[in-house]
């Protein structure tokens, strides 16, 4: 139990390291947290909500919710990949938990995605949907939180041994930008098939009939769901407990 | 009971060097990005014990091994021969990079160090105020560290690693840092922590401070120890080598 505790305050301490360093000087700050995801969508929606995203009841918010949770997923991935080659100097210094470098990217963006959630609020607010299943969210996030972070240990492990990972993530996560339903919807046919294992399709389609739609999600939804969460975490850990033990010597 | 037991440890590094080749095999290593790399052992058989209420001086050249000793001492490097124990908390200065972040203010750099150091957020409050004033750079706190000089980073450093409660001190090249009277102030606390049961290795170039401090000490040539015993004598061997 104190092991946990340590390693939650370490987390939070490098958390708020990554945030202040980031937007330190910074004249916008937290506010370029929220421009990305904010240009994707009404981008997306300029070009898609006449055509792809006609058919799709509550087009805005069906549209935004995917966007931010994609850019939730993939901005820790992406900051997760580096994260022992950016923080050599100390992995080569202390003997700390490493994992905890991976949890810290986890935490600092989700306190960024706070920021786009509370911007989902008020354009839900604007086209009057009710919010009643936004309190599901707390659930969705946590489980969708664990598996992003089994993905990441897995991808910041594997960057210290193969150093091609980044190149090949970048590739293959705009890869699954396009092919999850986020811009538009599938519920038949191939695509629909191949997204069954793409773990990132479960947590939006829940995310989306519980809180746009209030409606309760098909059991093989949330049982998939869990299941990924509890893979990436079990596979991720394992994996990263394996490989730490060469880090400092090859970074 | 030792603080520290060394049985034999062995650590290897696969390192880059300059192989003759043919030109289609360097063709492959220039569009892989691969070099040929070798296998080299930067500790060889070690065998050491170090007892509480000991300061050990590790000496050598450059490469020798004694930094990499350090790291297999504080589990940074996993060994790939022989054992390495320890009895207690270790707290690892290595050339000083400990975590801080010069965007950072002071601060912030003492929450963070000692956070890696495994201080909970309630002990670091508590020693935060102790911290500063062992430093003496009270009127710093919320100056942020790229406006600190070298000698100030390093009291900061020194003073967050000697709160840390260690029960194993393992300090490289970071020993009476900053001026003179700081530099006795240092000292004057490692032998505070000492009298407490606290283990110290200290690596250092600068000969008077291992014979200034060290009960006895270590030479280290290729990895491997090549003398040990009283801190004279082994300074003389190094001396006369």
């Amino acid at each position: 139990m104190g092991k946990l505790k340590n390693f939650w305050q370490l987390s939070l301490a490098l958390a708020k390291t990554q945030f202040k360093l980031r937007n330190e000087g910074s004249y916008l700050g937290i506010l370029w947290y929220l421009l990305n995801p904010l240009l994707m969508f009404i981008l997306l929606l300029f070009i898609f909500s006449s055509s792809l995203g006609s058919a799709v009841p509550n087009y805005p918010l069906y549209l935004l919710l995917g966007v931010v949770m994609f850019n939730f997923f993939q901005q820790i991935t992406s900051f997760s990949i580096r994260t022992m080659d950016e923080n050599r100097l100390i992995v080569k210094s202390i003997n700390f938990s490493r994992e905890s470098l991976v949890a810290s990217n986890v935490l600092r963006t989700l306190f960024a995605h706070l920021f786009e959630i509370v911007l989902f609020f008020i354009i839900a607010l604007f086209f009057g949907v009710s919010l009643k299943g936004i309190i599901f969210y707390i659930p969705i996030l946590l489980l969708f939180s664990i598996f992003i972070y089994g993905a990441s240990l897995i991808l910041s492990s594997l960057y210290v041994y193969f150093i091609d990972i980044e190149n090949i993530w970048l590739f293959f996560s705009r890869l699954l930008f396009f092919a999850t339903p986020i811009f538009y919807s599938v519920s038949s046919g191939k695509l629909f098939i191949l997204n069954l294992f793409n773990p990132v399709y479960y947590f939006i389609t829940i995310a989306r009939e519980l809180i746009i739609y209030n409606r309760l999600p098909e059991f093989w939804l949330i049982f998939g769901s869990l299941i990924y969460s509890l893979a990436f975490f079990v596979v991720g850990s394992s994996m990263f407990s394996k490989m730490k033990d060469k880090f400092a010597e090859l970074i | 009971m030792e603080r520290i037991i060394v049985d034999n440890a062995g650590k290897k590094f696969k390192i880059g060097f300059i192989k003759s080749q043919s030109a289609l095999a360097r063709l492959v290593s220039l569009l892989s990005g691969r070099e040929p790399k070798k296998i080299i052992w930067a500790l060889k058989d070690v065998s050491l014990k170090i007892n509480p209420q000991e300061v050990v001086g590790i000496i050598g050249e450059n490469g020798s091994g004694k930094s990499t000793l350090l790291r297999c001492i504080s589990k940074i490097y996993k060994t790939d021969a022989g054992k390495i124990k320890t009895n207690g908390k270790i707290i690892s200065l290595i050339g000083l990079d400990i975590g801080m972040q010069h965007r950072l203010t002071m601060k912030d750099n003492i929450y963070l160090c000692c956070s890696l150091f495994g201080l909970s957020r309630q002990e670091i409050k508590q020693k935060f105020d102790s911290v500063i004033k062992f430093s003496e750079l009270q009127q710093f706190v919320n100056t942020k560290l790229y406006q600190f000089s070298e000698g100030m980073k390093q009291r900061l450093a020194f003073s967050i690693a000697v709160h840390c409660e260690p029960e194993i001190l393992l300090l490289d090249e970071v020993f009476e840092v900053g001026d003179e009277k700081f530099k006795e102030k240092s000292a004057n606390k490692i032998k505070e922590l000492v009298k407490k049961g606290v283990s110290v290795i200290l690596v250092s170039h600068n000969l008077s401070i291992i014979e200034k401090h060290c009960d006895r000490a270590i030479l280290l040539a290729k990895g491997s120890i090549k003398k040990e015993g009283k801190t004279k004598e082994v300074l003389r061997a190094y001396e006369n080598k």
